[in-house]
């Protein structure tokens, strides 16, 4: 409680401060914990002075499978900003006790899984006050507990994103792309991460959808040393998981809801599929019965002519 | 209930546009096979989507950080996606994955070895990784055991192969060692009708195979005029009489041994044992009877 206070005290004091003097040195800022959004930094300070402060909520709904609460799980490892919450009622969960949720957690932004029918995984990110929120349905999904992904890496060393160049071909995918820097990126010197780089994130755009692979970046542990030069060809990567892959269905211009921005055209929800599939299986027996009752009424329509031969045999 | 009329409102709209539905469905079957959960398409773009880029310029102009927050805080790298990918084919999608981290980890890592920032964890520097170690441990086992796995399919393989390797080679063998049998004999041919042409001449001059085929001589027996030797018999006659004592008995006779015995004392086979003298199969019953009533008078 007692560093709490402090920290409130010193909001004030920085706000005094640059009343008075907007041009002091930055020391005093860069030290403390300031309770504004990233966003509102005033572009007079200089670059030294931008402080990422980005926290993450990290919740599910209720009755999600256990794989896709497994995915939550490493999520939240390889997300040392995050905060993970209970369950929330999927039912009941509008926006608004979700958006709750995030402000008393202290969060500027959420990952919520929404697990439907214990099969769809939807997931919504959402930058909280007032910022935008995606809502994607997850495809694909690979826990980092398979056996197959081999890789391990430092719990909370910065992972480096990259994305592929599709993400600056059109509105959305940039919005999702900052986004996903923003959520995904490991705020700089906090507390909990470690100051090297051993992973690496991919997002990479395929058929509309995004997919996310996670490697770790080994080296042979020799060249480790003169990775200047030589040990840049020799570097290798592993792979460490989770695996998953995005499919964007609809942005908001709110923090879960607000105003849609973008619809993506190309959607079929999966009940729609599950719906046409049944549909195709009940359809041989209604074709079946179909081509009987057509056969009938030929039949009937067209009698067979009486054979003049069939009481031939019969003396 | 809530779900229920969801679900029928979905049938509804089906029903609606049934005949473009019905397409993708045809299309979604194939593609799940290949993908699991399966990405399907509409075929066309729906005309109703939403779309408001402006909206959604402005909403990232919102959010975006400022323009002079380092690349530090980001350390997001774009990377350049040569060629469209098949979604649907596993390999080359996860190599082009590949490419682009190794890229992005290239070019990340040229930016922060210029603003003299460490890059990857030194060799002493042990700290709390993603995975346990005891995950780890699984890891590797599996590793091991499908290595394991490979090698054996391997050596089974292997002595597969020799196996056929040698079986063949036997069979060069026998085929060479017959040639070279009726090489030999051909030979002996040969030679013998060029001694018949020359009229068995220069026998006198003391060389040894001369000697050997000497026809005068008491002691040996002539190999070729020979009664009651058919004239193909290579053997001379010696394979019917039966009069060469050879090692090897004939193949019949080793069966009958095998099956019959051979040798031993007789006597132990003739004499009763336990189960024999129960057995009274062999013995007329009334006989019995009769006799053991007599004793009794």
């Amino acid at each position: 409680m007692g560093k709490k206070r402090k920290q409130s005290e010193v909001a004030v004091l920085e706000k005094k401060e640059e009343e008075v003097a907007p041009e002091r040195p930055k020391r005093t800022l860069s030290g403390w914990k300031e309770k504004k959004d990233d966003d509102e930094v005033k572009p007079s300070e200089s670059t030294a002075v931008f402080r990422n402060k980005e926290k993450v909520l990290v919740t599910c709904s209720r009755r999600i499978s256990y794989r896709y609460r497994h995915l939550m799980l490493n999520v939240v490892d390889l997300m040392p900003h995050c905060k993970k919450d209970n369950k929330v009622d999927s039912k009941s969960s509008n926006g608004a006790t979700l958006n709750e949720l995030v402000e008393l957690k202290n969060c500027s932004s959420c990952m919520f899984f929404e697990c439907r029918k214990g099969k769809d995984l939807y997931l919504w990110m959402s930058k909280c006050p007032n910022g935008p929120s995606v809502k994607f349905l997850v495809n694909a999904v690979h826990t980092m507990e398979e056996l197959k992904l081999t890789g391990n890496h430092l719990k909370g060393s910065r992972p480096i994103l990259t994305f592929s160049s599709d993400f600056d071909k059109d509105a959305h995918w940039k919005l999702l792309k900052e986004m996903i820097t923003q959520i995904f990126g490991i705020p700089k010197e906090h507390r909990k991460s470690k100051p090297y780089h051993d992973h690496v994130f991919v997002f990479s755009i395929v058929d509309d959808h995004i997919w996310f692979r996670n490697y770790q970046i080994s080296v042979p542990h020799n060249e480790s040393d003169k990775i200047a030069r030589g040990g840049l060809d020799k570097m290798t990567l592993v792979e460490v998981g989770p695996r998953f892959c995005l499919n964007p269905i609809k942005i908001f211009g709110g923090s879960f809801g607000g105003p849609t921005l973008y619809e993506n055209p190309f959607y079929i929800s999966p009940n729609q599929i599950r719906a046409l599939e049944k549909k195709k299986k009940a359809g041989t027996f209604v074709k079946k019965v179909k081509a009987k009752t057509r056969r009938k009424m030929h039949e009937l329509e067209n009698p067979l002519e009486a054979d003049e031969f069939s009481e031939m045999w019969k003396e | 209930m809530g779900v229920s009329n969801k679900e029928s409102r979905l049938f509804n709209e089906d029903s609606m546009e049934e005949d473009d539905f019905e397409e993708v469905g045809s299309g979604s079957e194939s593609e799940e096979d290949s993908e699991e959960e399966g990405d399907v398409k509409l075929d066309e773009p729906s005309k109703k989507a939403v779309y408001n880029r402006d909206g959604i310029m402005d909403k990232l102009g919102d959010i975006s950080w400022p323009e002079n927050a380092g690349w530090v805080h980001k350390l997001s790298v774009d990377i350049d996606q040569e060629q469209k990918v098949d979604v649907n084919d596993d390999l080359t999608r996860e190599l082009a994955f590949y490419t682009q981290a190794l890229e992005g980890t290239r070019k990340a890592f040229e930016k922060l070895q210029s603003m003299g920032l460490p890059f990857l964890r030194p060799e002493d520097y042990y700290a709390e990784m993603v995975k346990s170690d005891s995950h780890m441990e699984r890891v590797k086992s599996r590793l091991l055991v499908e290595k394991k796995k490979i090698e054996e399919a391997d050596e089974r393989r292997k002595a597969r192969e020799s196996k056929k390797l040698s079986k063949e080679i036997q069979a060069q063998k026998l085929k060479e060692r017959a040639k070279q049998k009726k090489e030999d004999i051909e030979s002996v041919k040969k030679w013998r009708k060029q001694r018949q042409q020359s009229g068995f001449a220069g026998g006198d001059k003391g060389s040894e195979l001369d000697l050997a085929f000497e026809d005068g001589k008491p002691f040996e027996r002539s190999n070729k005029k020979r009664p009651f030797v058919a004239p193909g018999d290579r053997s001379g006659g010696k394979a019917r009489q039966g009069g060469k004592p050879t090692g090897k008995k004939p193949k019949k006779r080793e069966i009958k041994d095998s099956k019959f015995g051979y040798g031993g004392r007789k006597g132990s086979k003739k004499q009763n044992m336990a189960e024999t003298t129960n057995d009274l199969r062999g013995f007329n019953k009334d006989s019995l009877t009769s006799g053991n009533k007599k004793r009794k008078r």
